[in-house]
């Protein structure tokens, strides 16, 4: 009988070995000011009731990457995911300090963040290399998709075999456009959410469970 | 002077026969290239229009040597300060494989070579290749 029982427990102990899943880290990705921090807040307020960072309308206010652990998602069939969220910096390749001024931002401070967010940049870029499951990748639906940036970053994260959800953000707004984000990237599922007013993020969950499960 | 012995700190202007021979004070035969943007906008503030050859540095700067290792700190592996001026962060480019390029004679306008910074870990080769 004893013998039984240690044979079920070391057989649970290499199966769960197995077939246990590990927790994965989902990081946001996207330009700058595409809502990728109103996201991260959305999902961990909606799942945990605490947000992960302070949101702006100058671009790059997220220049440190931060995150929230142990977000469970549990999908409309009853089948959760538990996720931990990234929210990184916004990712470009150029940082100009004078794009900041207009924001009313004094020249010394404008530099400061400039070079803050260029290593913002990088560390975004190191968690992509390292530390990355599955990535949301956040565009803004009034801009054009067709940046450079994002056909690098899509192309990228592809090249890395990453699971990728595409969100066109901002579908509350008049000349939001989520369509042409859809004829981008034809080959990658497209969510079109607004993030600040919570339409469609229900929509979003499903498919983050369905996507990254 | 914009070489500076990396074993006893003494500046050597640029063309010196030391950089070649070694330094004259230690011997040492390895130099670092401080930057001369920054010596340039340190003691030049006030007159910002005038430009000054980078290959020509202004003499003045013989005596006063308050600047250590300027560069190595910086963010940027390249600064085009002007079509056809750069300055290289060896220290930066030593260490990492990012490329980030500065742009003008002031900090704050960057490139990000997104690419050079997703590049696998050469160590993962190597792993491989076992």
């Amino acid at each position: 009988m004893n013998i039984l029982v240690q044979t079920r427990n070391r057989l649970s102990k290499f199966l769960l070995a197995f077939f246990k899943k590990k927790r994965s880290r989902i990081g946001i990705y996207g330009p700058p000011n595409a809502g990728k921090t109103t996201l991260a807040n959305r999902i961990a307020s909606d799942w945990t009731g605490e947000t992960v960072g302070q949101v702006s309308e100058v671009p790059h206010e997220t220049r440190r990457a931060s995150r929230k652990t142990d977000i469970t998602l549990t999908g409309a069939n009853g089948s959760s995911i538990t996720i931990d969220i990234v929210d990184t910096p916004g990712v470009t390749t150029k940082i100009d300090y004078k794009d900041f001024l207009e924001y009313g931002i004094t020249k010394e401070d404008a530099i400061t963040r400039a070079r803050e967010a260029t290593e913002g940049v990088a560390e975004a870029m190191h968690w992509l290399r390292e530390d990355i499951d599955g990535v949301i990748y956040m565009l803004d639906s009034t801009e054009d998709p067709f940046l450079q940036v994002n056909i690098m970053m899509i192309g990228i994260i592809e090249s890395r075999k990453l699971p990728v959800l595409i969100v066109a953000n901002k579908i509350d707004l008049p000349d939001a456009a989520p369509q042409r984000i859809r004829n981008a990237f034809p080959q990658h599922p497209v969510i079109q959410i607004s993030c600040k007013e919570g339409k469609n993020v229900e929509d979003l969950y499903e498919k983050m469970v369905d996507h990254f499960g | 002077m914009p070489h500076k012995c990396a074993n006893c700190g003494r500046e050597y202007r640029n063309g010196a026969k030391e950089l070649l021979a070694g330094c004259a004070e230690c011997g040492g035969k390895k130099f670092y290239f401080v930057p001369y943007v920054r010596r340039h906008e340190k003691k030049k503030e006030p007159e910002p229009e005038k430009e000054v050859p980078a290959v020509v540095p202004p003499r003045v700067e013989a005596e006063e040597s308050p600047q250590t290792d300027a560069g190595v700190d910086k963010l940027e592996s390249v600064r085009i300060v002007s079509p056809g001026t750069y300055e290289l962060n060896i220290s930066k480019m030593a260490n990492s494989d990012e490329r980030v390029v500065g742009i003008g004679r002031g900090d704050g306008s960057y490139i990000v070579d997104l690419l050079s910074m997703v590049k696998p870990k050469s160590g993962k080769k190597h792993k491989k290749s076992k």
